[in-house]
C-alpha cells in the first residue's frame, strides 16, 4: 500500500492523485511557461469552474443527504474533524499575518477564513471489497467532511464579494436558489429519459453553475442544497442526477485542476501563505482526526487523521471559486491552495496509516 | 406536461430574479446556457406535440425571450450563447459525415450529383436574372452600374441561394428520420455548401477586383486551402478520434465534443472552413474506420441534444426582428421569389437525374431554411463593405429570419409524407434492405 501511495503521489496512478500529474500540467500549459492557455483561454474557461463546484456541490450534498437519513455519527465526527482543522488553520493565518503585516488586498478574516475551508476538505481513499473497517469509515468521513466548510465557504464568499446584503441573508440566498433550481430538476428529471434526461440534468447543472456565480456567491453551497434536496424529494432524483453527472466528473476535475495550475502566479504573499497552509494543515487534520474518531465506531486515534492528509480537489475549486469573486486580489490563496495541495499529497507518503503499512 | 410546465415557469422565475439582482460584468454564460437547455427543451416538447418540429420550439422560445420581445434572455446573455455556435456546427457536420456511408450510397451517388448540379445551376442562373432586374429596387446601392454592379448582384445571388446544412442535419438528427429523402437532401445541402463556398470566394474576389481593392493572394490559393486544407485537417482529426474509439473506448461523448472543440477552435485559428473539416472528419470514422455497435450513435446522440438546444435557442434570441419589420416586405418579395425557384430547380433536376417522383417532388421542402452559413457569409461583407454590405447583411438577416422559421416545418413535413420519421432507429442492415429495394432512379 506504501508503494501504491508514492505511485500516486508520484504521478503514475494520475486516478488515484491527479492533483499531482494535472496541476503540473496545468502550470506547463499556463501564460506563465507555454502560454498555451492563455489569458483570454482562461476567462472563456471560468464557466469549467462553476459548473465543476457545482457538480462537486451536488455529489456532498447527496452523500450528506444519504447519511443524514441514517441513525449515524460519522456526520458528526466529519463535522467535528472538519471544524477543528479550519479553526487550526484560521487561527494561525491569523496571528502570522498580524505579526507579518503582509500586503493583502483582502481582508485578514477573510483570508485566514478561506484558508481555513480550503484546509478542511480531504480526498477520500479509495475503498475496494475486503478493505480494513477504518479504511471504508475514513472514506466516509472525506466524503462528509465538506459539508460545514461549504456553509462556511458561501458565508466567507459573500463577505469576500461586494454584495449590499449581510452574509448570512447572501448565505441563505444561495441555498434558497440551490433549493428552487432543485425543485426545477425533479420535476423535469423524474419523468425523462434517454439523451431529454441528460438535457435536463445538465440544464439543472448549468442553472447551478450559473446562478450563484451571477450573484457573487457559491455554486458549491448552491450546488449541495440541491443535492440534499434530491434525496429527500420523492422519487430517485438523487440515483438519477449521481448517474448522469458522473460520466463527465472525471474530465471536469480534470479541467479544473488543469485551469488551477494555469490560474498559478507566483507572489510573495503567495509564498508566505504555502508554508503555514501546509503545515497547520497537516496539525489540524492529525488533531480533528484524533478527536473525530472518538465518534466514528472501531477507529484507532492515530489513522483517521492520516487518511485524511491527501487533500482532493475541493479546497482548490473553492479558491478558485474566491478568486471568481474577489479577483487578483485572491491569487495568492489560489497559489498557497493549490501549491499546497500537491505538498500534502506529497506529505501524504510519509504519513501511510498503520493500517496500510502493515 | 402540467411538471413540465410548472418547471418552466420556475425556471422562468429563477432567470428573471438573478438577471435583476445580479451586478453588471458578472460570469453569464452558465446562467444562460442552464436557462435555455431548460426552457428551450420543454418549448421544443411542446412544439413536437403540435405536430411541429422541436427545432421551431427552440428557435421561438429564443425568439419570444430574447431581447427583442421577452428580454427574459437578455442582450449579454444572447452573446454568451453564441459561443456555442462553432461548437455547434462542427458537431452538426461531424454526425453528418456519420450518416454518409460510401459503399451504402454507391448506387445513388451519380443521381445524387445530378439532381443537386442541375438544381444549383437553375436556381443560380434564374436568380441572377431576377436580382439584377429588381436592383433598383432592393436598396442596396441602387446606382452602381457595370462590373461593380456585375459583381454585387453575384454576391447577393451566391448568399441567398445559400442553404442550411446545419438546420437538415439537425432535423434528420431530431426526428431519427432515415431513407431515400434524408438521404438526397443531405447530399444536395451539402454539395451546394461546398459550391457556395467556391462561388463565395470567388465572387468576393470578383467585387474587390471591381472596387479596386484586390490583394496579393491568388483567389486558387486561398480557395485550395479553405476547402482541401479543411478536408486534410478535419481527415486527420477523423482518423485520430477512430484510433481513439479502437484502442481507448471510454467516456466517448466528452472525447466527441473535445474533438468538435479542437476543430472548432484550430480550424478558426487556421482559417480553415470547420463545417467542411468536421464533415471529413465525420466520414472518415464511417467510411475508414468505423466503430463496433453503437457507442458512437449513442454517444454522438447524447452530445448533440443539448448542443442543438441551445444553438437554436441562441439563433431565436438573435433573430433581429426589427430588421424583418423594416424591410419586410422586400425579404418576404424575396424569400417568396426564392421559395419559387427552389420549387422549380428541383424539377428540373428531378427530371434530368430521373428521380423517384414519390421522393423528388418533396426533395424542395428541405432547401428552405437558411441560418448560420448564410448568416456567416453576409456577416463577412458587411465587415469588408460596410456601406452597401450592412444593407445587404439586413436585408439577408430578415430573410434567414424568415426561413428559420418556415423552413423547418416544411422539411419534417416532407419527412412525414415520405414515411421517414423515426426509421433512423431500424438497425443499419434492415436500413439497406429498405433502401436497396427502393431505387432513386424512376426507372
Amino acid at each position: 500500500m506504501r508503494v501504491f501511495r508514492t505511485h500516486a503521489a508520484l504521478g503514475l496512478r494520475p486516478l488515484t492523485a491527479p492533483v499531482m500529474l494535472f496541476i503540473p500540467l496545468g502550470v506547463l500549459l499556463g501564460q506563465n511557461v507555454l502560454g498555451i492557455i492563455s489569458a483570454n483561454a482562461l476567462a472563456h474557461l471560468d464557466i469549467v469552474i462553476s459548473v465543476g463546484l457545482a457538480t462537486l456541490g451536488v455529489f456532498i450534498g447527496i452523500a450528506a443527504g444519504r447519511e443524514g437519513k441514517q441513525p449515524t455519527r460519522l456526520l458528526a465526527a466529519s463535522t467535528i474533524e472538519a471544524g477543528i482543522t479550519i479553526a487550526v488553520v484560521s487561527a494561525a493565518v491569523l496571528v502570522l499575518l498580524g505579526i507579518w503585516s503582509m500586503p493583502i488586498e483582502l481582508p485578514m478574516l477573510v483570508v485566514a477564513l478561506a484558508l481555513g475551508v480550503c484546509a478542511s476538505a480531504s480526498a477520500a481513499p479509495s475503498v475496494e471489497a475486503g478493505d480494513a473497517a477504518v479504511r471504508i469509515v475514513a472514506a466516509r468521513v472525506a466524503d462528509l467532511d465538506d459539508v460545514m466548510p461549504i456553509l462556511l465557504g458561501g458565508f466567507v464568499l459573500s463577505l469576500a464579494g461586494d454584495r449590499t446584503e449581510s452574509p448570512f441573508a447572501a448565505t441563505a440566498l444561495t441555498v434558497g436558489v440551490g433549493l428552487a433550481t432543485g425543485l426545477c430538476g425533479w420535476l423535469l428529471v423524474e419523468r425523462s429519459e434517454g439523451a431529454e434526461r441528460g438535457v435536463f440534468v445538465l440544464g439543472a447543472l448549468a442553472l447551478l453553475a450559473g446562478a450563484p456565480a451571477y450573484l457573487g456567491l457559491s455554486p458549491l453551497l448552491g450546488g449541495m442544497a440541491a443535492g440534499f434536496f434530491w434525496v429527500i424529494a420523492p422519487g430517485q432524483c438523487d440515483v438519477i442526477v449521481a448517474r448522469e453527472l458522473r460520466k463527465g466528473q472525471h474530465p471536469l476535475i480534470v479541467l479544473l485542476l488543469i485551469i488551477a495550475g494555469a490560474r498559478l502566479l507566483p507572489s510573495l504573499a503567495g509564498v508566505w501563505l504555502f508554508a503555514p497552509y501546509v503545515v497547520f494543515r497537516f496539525a489540524g487534520k492529525v488533531l480533528g482526526g484524533w478527536t473525530a474518531s472518538r465518534l466514528a465506531p472501531g477507529v484507532a486515534p492515530s489513522d483517521l487523521g492520516a487518511y485524511l492528509i491527501p487533500p482532493g480537489v475541493i479546497g482548490i475549486a473553492f479558491a478558485l471559486n474566491l478568486h471568481q469573486v474577489a479577483g487578483a486580489a485572491a491569487a495568492p490563496l489560489v497559489f498557497a491552495a493549490t501549491a499546497g495541495a500537491i505538498a500534502c499529497e506529497a506529505l501524504a507518503i510519509a504519513v501511510a496509516p498503520a493500517v496500510d503499512r502493515a | 406536461m402540467i411538471r413540465r410546465l410548472a418547471a418552466l415557469v420556475l425556471a422562468v422565475l429563477i432567470a428573471v430574479f438573478v438577471v435583476s439582482a445580479g451586478a453588471n460584468g458578472a460570469p453569464l454564460t452558465a446562467l444562460a446556457l442552464g436557462f435555455a437547455l431548460i426552457a428551450a427543451a420543454i418549448a421544443g416538447e411542446l412544439s413536437e406535440r403540435a405536430r411541429l418540429p422541436r427545432v421551431t420550439g427552440y428557435l421561438l422560445f429564443g425568439m419570444i425571450c430574447g431581447p427583442y420581445l421577452g428580454n427574459i434572455i437578455t442582450r449579454p446573455m444572447a452573446r454568451e450563447l453564441q459561443l456555442i455556435n462553432g461548437l455547434a456546427v462542427v458537431l452538426i457536420a461531424f454526425i453528418a459525415g456519420l450518416e454518409m456511408n460510401f459503399s451504402r450510397l454507391r448506387g445513388r451517388l451519380r443521381a445524387m450529383l445530378e439532381l443537386g448540379g442541375v438544381a444549383i445551376a437553375v436556381m443560380y442562373v434564374v436568380l441572377f436574372a431576377a436580382l439584377w432586374l429588381a436592383w433598383p429596387w432592393l436598396g442596396i446601392a441602387g446606382e452602381l452600374a457595370g462590373v461593380q454592379k456585375v459583381a454585387v448582384v453575384l454576391l447577393l445571388t451566391t448568399v441567398v441561394a445559400s442553404f442550411s446544412p446545419t438546420v437538415t442535419i439537425a432535423l434528420i438528427a431530431e426526428s431519427r428520420a432515415s431513407g431515400p429523402l434524408s438521404e438526397l437532401t443531405l447530399a444536395v445541402v451539402i454539395l451546394a455548401d461546398l459550391l457556395l463556398i467556391f462561388c463565395f470566394t470567388l465572387t468576393m474576389q470578383l467585387v474587390a477586383y471591381a472596387f479596386g481593392g484586390l490583394r496579393e493572394v491568388g483567389v486558387f490559393a486561398s480557395l485550395t486551402w479553405e476547402i482541401f486544407g479543411s478536408f486534410a485537417f478535419g481527415a486527420m482529426a477523423g482518423a485520430l478520434f477512430a484510433f481513439y474509439l479502437r484502442h481507448v473506448g471510454r467516456e466517448i461523448a466528452v472525447a466527441l465534443l473535445g474533438l468538435c472543440a479542437l476543430i472548432a477552435g484550430v480550424g478558426a485559428e487556421l482559417h480553415l472552413e470547420p463545417l467542411l473539416a468536421a464533415l471529413a472528419a465525420g466520414l472518415v470514422v464511417e467510411n475508414i474506420a468505423p466503430p463496433r455497435g453503437d457507442v458512437l450513435k449513442d454517444a454522438a446522440e447524447r452530445g448533440a441534444l443539448p448542443v442543438l438546444v441551445v444553438f437554436f435557442a441562441a439563433a431565436g434570441a438573435s433573430l433581429q426582428l426589427d430588421a424583418l419589420a423594416t424591410i419586410g416586405g422586400i425579404a418576404l418579395a424575396l424569400s417568396a421569389l426564392r421559395m419559387a425557384l427552389i420549387w422549380v430547380a428541383c424539377r428540373a433536376g428531378n427530371a434530368y437525374a430521373r428521380i423517384d417522383p414519390k421522393v423528388g417532388r418533396l426533395v424542395w421542402m428541405g432547401l428552405v431554411s437558411q441560418a448560420g452559413v448564410t448568416l456567416g457569409l453576409t456577416m463577412i461583407v458587411a465587415a469588408k463593405y460596410p456601406g452597401w454590405g450592412t444593407t445587404m447583411q439586413t436585408l439577408m438577416v430578415s430573410l434567414i429570419a424568415i426561413h428559420q422559421l418556415i423552413g423547418p416545418v416544411l422539411f419534417r413535413a416532407a419527412l412525414a409524407r415520405a414515411g421517414e420519421i423515426g426509421k433512423m432507429d431500424a438497425g443499419v442492415t434492415e436500413r439497406d434492405r429498405a433502401f436497396d429495394a427502393e431505387p432513386l432512379h424512376a426507372d
